[in-house]
């Protein structure tokens, strides 16, 4: 009694329901109907402090229903596991229960005039005893609740009466002999899982009560220009491809971008300091609006004869430029020599531009991302600041240098398709540098310092540290914290590398970690690492740290 | 228990005294005198830091699948401070040279007394035959 009284003061779908399969219950010719009976007694007799005014209303109805009730209900098959249901069974036990019609007076009703509808069509469907349970109990709160909730469930009611009623419409229709049993069974069930989940979100907070979703009627010519308009300014799978990728650029970067590449091909290389520019503002965002009209402009007065070349190299384009777009914001240190390299390199290969060959390497180039790290180690990006990114590659297994990682790896891939076009190249000079620095590449990593990488890797977690400092924080002071954790992590990778020599080995392994983690307290015979693997990190890589038994006698991941 | 307790008392009474004593050289040496509260402090640092030494050690050596404790797992420990590091590593060497200077003589020792045995036996052989 005790836990009805409670379930009674938390209107939940639970315990809506359980109400419901409570006074469905009565109708069975089970010893538990008395029960049941006495515990629905207690029901209503115990109501909330809410529903002051209508347990008399739910006791008269109550009554009715029983009296009515009980020669219903043939099959309440679940009945008896009814305690160990959930909601979902709940629901499909009324929807299985055969519903029958009944002619039920409606009481005089607190709820404003549209609701009687919903009653009333509800009666007249199926009118079992859960509905008429369902619909008094939206009645108390509509009493009780805000004057803001009102006007908002007369309009949920409304819709629902309207939906009723267009139900009602179709299916004596269709099923009339039926007498509407089971369609309104699945209307009413329907209109049960309305009317559920509308009370206890608004009754408990106000603030999340739902507002139906305002439906417009779909403009079907409106949506296809747009389609059109979209097919055409996007038309290639590079950049499908690129919207994936983590930093990719909205789409309305996308197609300024694309509207600049075109008179790419137009311009000498005169212009690309221009084109740089425009590239620059066009990534910062802030003067797209300038340029596209000038740019759409030299677009349309363009030549009819280079548009198949446009349309062949649009994906280079487009792979190239989004991609250079992504690296630019962000990496705010890149020199420019190396922007100006790629932009004419990239110009360079323009000009060659319209071979399919290119297009493809770029493809490839722009799809095998994830490669990116292992094509880093062979090749040599250009710029000040990621000369020393390979020295620290393969010293730093850390996550904090493998943005930079990827960020110079974009790079470096447009500029493997301008050396290969060597021979009509427009300007020399940018690639001349190029073949100069073949030769250092097959140079070992260790030699150069180490420091730039780090720091440019760190920036994340300082980012991380002044957000969770909740205060301003000088820029000395971040500096220090880029320089404390930068020798946090070395110490942490020489301590791993010493750890896994000392046993041994010549790869890190997880009891390096866990040896590590001992030192630093984090691990201790009270905590294990198992516990704080399931403490901080997500289930994927739980998943691959702890042993987890599956069927068929494997274990996964293999020990 | 309580034996353990006493046992634990007595070695940090050692450990507090031999602290003692190495101030007492370094304050003659510089000329500046510690102060008790400096010598408990150290020598309740000093005995703290033993502990962790040890467990580290024990760690260290349980990491290799070994059972005992090498002197790898002291050089592991003290890989920090490159100039313990540096000091361990010799004195390691001097050990081990030491232990093979040690070894070669007992060999030799074993071999003249095999030597002088075999000498003696055959002298006491020829006497008695």
């Amino acid at each position: 009694m005790a836990e009805h009284y409670n379930r009674d003061s938390e209107p939940t779908t639970r315990t809506l329901l359980r109400r419901v399969l409570d006074t469905a219950d009565t109708r069975t010719p089970r010893r538990r109907r008395s029960a049941r009976i006495g515990a629905q007694k207690a029901l209503l007799e115990t109501p909330s402090s809410r529903r002051l005014s209508t347990p008399t209303k739910m006791n008269v109805r109550r009554g009715s229903h029983r009296a009515r009730s009980i020669g219903r209900l043939a099959h309440v098959h679940t009945s008896g596991n009814l305690e160990e249901q959930t909601p979902r069974t709940l629901l499909k036990n009324i929807i299985l229960t055969d519903p029958e019609s009944s002619i039920m007076t409606p009481k005089s009703v607190v709820k404003p005039v549209p609701t009687p509808q919903v009653v009333r069509s509800s009666r007249q469907e199926s009118s079992r005893g859960s509905l008429e349970l369902q619909l008094p109990e939206l009645e108390p709160p509509t009493t009780l609740a805000l004057g803001l909730l009102a006007p908002g469930r007369k309009k949920q009611r409304l819709r629902l009466s309207v939906f009723q009623q267009e139900m009602d419409q179709e299916l004596p229709l269709s099923q009339e002999p039926r007498g509407n049993a089971s369609a309104s069974s699945l209307t009413s069930s329907l209109s049960l899982t309305f009317a559920t989940p509308l009370q206890p979100q608004s009754v408990q907070r106000p603030g999340l009560a739902r507002r139906p979703p305002t439906r417009r009627a779909v403009d079907v010519g409106a949506f296809l220009q747009d389609l059109r308009e979209t097919s055409l300014a996007l038309a290639s799978p590079d950049t499908v491809l690129e919207d994936t990728q983590p930093f990719s650029q909205p789409l309305v970067g996308h197609s300024p971008s694309v509207y600049h590449s075109l008179p790419f091909l137009s311009h000498t290389e005169a212009e690309n300091a221009e084109r740089a520019v425009s590239r620059r503002t066009q990534s910062s965002g802030s003067r797209l609006q300038n340029h596209n009209p000038g740019k759409p402009a030299q677009l349309l007065a363009g030549k009819a004869k280079k548009i198949d070349v446009l349309a062949v190299s649009l994906p280079n384009n487009s792979s190239a430029i989004s991609g250079e777009d992504r690296v630019e914001p962000l990496q705010n240190g890149v020199g420019e020599e190396a922007e100006e390299r790629m932009e004419e390199s990239l110009s360079v290969s323009e000009v060659m531009g319209s071979t399919g060959t290119q297009g493809s390497v770029r493809t490839e180039k722009s799809k095998g991302h994830g490669e990116m790290t292992e094509a880093l180690e062979a090749k040599e990006p250009e710029g000040s600041s990621e000369d020393e990114d390979i020295s620290g590659r393969t010293a730093s297994p850390e996550l904090a240098s493998s943005t930079t990682e990827f960020l110079q790896a974009r790079q470096p891939q447009f500029l493997e398709p301008a050396p290969p076009p060597t021979t009509t190249v427009l300007s020399l000079e940018p690639l001349e540098p190029l073949p100069t620095r073949h030769p250092p590449r097959a140079r070992t990593h260790g030699s150069r310092p180490r420091q730039d990488p780090h720091k440019t890797g760190l920036s994340h977690y300082v980012k991380l540290f002044s957000f969770y400092a909740k205060m301003p924080m000088e820029k000395k002071a971040l500096e220090m914290v880029e320089k404390c954790l930068d020798k946090y992590f070395q110490h942490l990778c020489d301590d791993l590398e010493v750890f896994s020599a000392h046993a041994g080995r010549k790869t890190v392994r997880p009891e390096d970690l866990e040896l590590l983690m001992r030192r630093q307290g984090l691990v201790n015979d009270q905590v294990s690492l198992h516990v704080l693997v399931e403490r901080h990190l997500p289930l994927e890589y739980r998943q691959l740290l702890i042993p987890c038994a599956f069927s068929g006698n494997s274990v996964f991941p293999a020990q | 228990m309580k034996y353990f307790a006493f046992l634990l008392q007595r070695l940090k009474a050692a450990v507090h005294y031999t602290v003692g004593c190495l101030c007492e050289e370094v304050a003659s040496d510089r000329e500046m005198p510690f102060s008790k509260q400096t010598i408990a402090a150290i020598s309740e640092l000093t005995f703290r830091q033993c502990e962790t030494f040890a467990k580290d050690l024990e760690m260290f050596a349980r990491h290799a699948k070994r059972s005992t404790i090498n002197t790898e797992d002291v050089k592991l420990l003290a890989r920090r401070s490159n100039s313990l590091l540096k000091y361990i590593t010799e004195k390691n060497e001097e050990l081990t040279q030491f232990n093979t200077e040690q070894k070669t003589k007992k060999k030799k020792k074993l071999e003249d007394d095999n030597t002088k045995s075999v000498a003696v036996a055959a002298a006491a052989g020829k006497d008695d035959s």
